[in-house]
């Protein structure tokens, strides 16, 4: 493994308004994962798991604390620069979040357009078998194959770091362990960080994390 | 919302467009001034040899002829368009319809000494007349030219010009025998706005018009007078609607971007900066503004046409179908719904939580 973190998060602080409720969802995280490392988080609902995706991927900007990733400080999301950066990160939604008039390859080319990613979604598309998909639109394909299109779109641009957000909760079990063993497969030499609730789609993980109340436990 | 554009700009081309057919009427009208000039007397009761020396010392002068000058009253969409009756000496007729490019295309040419009159195709439609209808203020007190005359031919060719025989309109028993005559007065091969500039410069005797001159420049200052103010109601009118019209489309620019927001929300999640999803949405808007604006224009010049044909070529008025004026008047309508479009979708956009959008997809 190499010895700079791929990803450091400092002290992390993030709180919010909702409604008349001050919300404190991430409380002092303190977290690093390393190339190549496959970090579990598990924990409750409204735990704050997502939370602590959102300001890793720089989609929210913590209250305090500082969050790295490749060893620079992650902008807030409002600068323009961060864009450039986010995309060294893949993420993997709960849903598929496919841009429904876009076939899969084009949805796959929008994190990462270029011949170079062209060439890497082919291999790809070949690896989890759909490259006879790779020109249909999303409406025609199952919910376990537009997940699978939507892991083609995180892994396009050869990330460095995949946040994958329950990838796994609307497929059944078989689905969601190949979909799972696509992810490993293909992030080794990457950081990977999985949100779930199924322990099972973590066993090989080498560290699980739990989060409860915005704090972070090792286990 | 191309759609909307679209139509919004035929519209436009449809309500603009037909206002020219003053103009174009009034063009076909002045254009047999193109080729000569009439120069009529006005402190003597014709061309004696003192002003016939002074026309005759124009450089420019190809020729001249007498002649008598009417005006023939055609109903237009508003009031009236005229056009120049001649009468003419019969030898010069051929010589003189030539150069205006004019034929005969139905009937005859009016016969020796008699009261037939040839008049423009359009003319004869517009007035509703047939061959062998008479006309003139000794037949119908409400008819504006003097005299009477009997339809016996129809004209076809560019200019709107009416023939009858000069010995008719000369004799003693007819009131247009009372009529001064004017000159007609031909330039040399390319020399015709030199003789004109010369006419004008010629009329002025002690301090008094000796003659008026009525060219081509004059006819078309005078249309261009009545018209001057005609922009000022057409840019109320086009900047009234493009500014509804623009409002309209920034409104269906924000709900149709309503429903791409998980689009775009993914676009941001994924890294996308959001000064390149606003150039996106602008340029998706700006194409959609300016294919509207084409397939509105392409509709509008059919309907202009169709109108032109069905409408009005039978009531004998021109029209120009295709007009600078309603091209560039509609053309706000493509800019303003652009601007506004992309202002609008540029504050959505810049205001929007990827976040949200996501967790909202997730729920």
């Amino acid at each position: 493994m190499n010895e700079t973190p791929l990803v450091v998060a400092s002290n992390v602080v993030l709180e919010y308004h909702d409604g008349s409720r001050d919300v404190r969802a991430l409380d002092g995280i303190d977290l690093a994962i390393q190339r190549g490392e496959f970090v579990g988080l598990v924990g409750p609902s409204g735990s704050g798991k997502s939370s602590l995706l959102f300001v890793l991927a720089g989609l929210r900007p913590p209250t305090s604390g500082r969050v790295a990733v490749m060893g620079e400080d992650l902008p807030a999301y409002a600068d323009a620069s961060a864009g450039m950066r986010r995309r060294r990160i893949g993420f993997l939604f709960q849903e598929p979040f496919l841009v429904p008039y876009l076939s899969v390859r084009e949805n796959a080319l929008t994190h990462a357009p270029g011949d170079a990613a062209e060439g890497r979604v082919e291999a790809l598309a070949q690896a989890i078998g759909m490259t006879s998909m790779l020109d249909e639109r999303p409406h025609r394909l199952s919910g376990g194959e537009r997940q699978r299109a939507s892991l083609l779109r995180a892994l396009a641009n050869n990330p460095d770091l995949i946040l994958a957000d329950e990838p796994t909760a609307s497929l059944d079990q078989q689905t969601g362990h190949a979909v799972m063993d696509v992810l490993r497969t293909h992030t080794k030499d990457a950081g990977l960080l999985v949100v779930t609730h199924d322990r099972g789609m973590i066993e090989d993980a080498n560290r699980v994390l739990f989060l409860r109340d915005g704090r972070l436990k090792h286990e | 919302m191309l759609a909307i554009q679209a139509l919004v700009t035929c519209l436009l081309v449809l309500i603009i467009t037909p206002t020219n057919a003053f103009e174009a009427t009034a063009e076909a009208d002045i254009r047999p001034l193109d080729t000569f000039t009439v120069v009529n007397p006005r402190r003597k009761a014709e061309f004696d040899d003192e002003l016939s020396a002074l026309l005759d010392d124009n450089p420019a002068q190809a020729s001249r002829v007498e002649a008598k000058f009417l005006w023939v009253r055609t109903p237009m969409i508003v009031s009236h368009s005229w056009s120049p009756m001649i009468a003419l000496p019969r030898d010069i007729w051929p010589e003189f319809l030539a150069k205006l490019d004019v034929e005969l295309i139905e009937g005859s040419f009016p016969k020796p000494d008699s009261d037939g009159v040839v008049l423009h195709e359009d003319v004869v439609r517009g007035r509703g007349m047939k061959l062998g209808d008479e006309f003139g203020r000794a037949v119908n007190v409400r008819h504006t030219t003097p005299g009477k005359f009997t339809l016996v031919g129809v004209f076809g060719g560019p200019s709107r010009v009416g023939l009858t025989d000069l010995a008719y309109a000369s004799k003693p028993a007819t009131v247009l025998y009372r009529r001064p005559p004017v000159q007609v007065v031909y330039a040399k091969t390319g020399r015709k706005d030199e003789s004109d500039q010369y006419l004008r410069d010629a009329r002025q005797e002690n301090g008094h018009e000796a003659f008026t001159v009525i060219d081509a420049r004059y006819a078309r200052q005078r249309v261009a007078e009545v018209f001057q103010n005609l922009p000022l109601l057409i840019g109320f009118i086009t900047g009234s609607v493009a500014l509804v019209v623009a409002l309209v489309i920034s409104l269906l620019n924000v709900i149709a971007f309503q429903v791409r927001v998980d689009e775009f929300g993914l676009y941001l999640a994924i890294g996308h900066a959001r000064w390149r999803l606003v150039r996106k949405l602008a340029i998706e808007t700006s194409l959609v503004a300016v294919l509207a604006w084409l397939l509105g224009l392409g509709l509008g010049l059919l309907g202009v046409y169709l109108y032109k044909h069905l409408w009005l070529a039978p009531k004998g008025i021109a029209i120009y179908v295709i007009d600078a004026r309603p091209l560039l008047f509609s053309l706000s309508v493509p800019v303003l719904s652009t601007l506004t479009g992309a202002i609008a979708l540029g504050r959505r956009l810049h205001s929007m939580d990827p976040v949200a959008v996501i967790q909202r997809r997730g729920t």
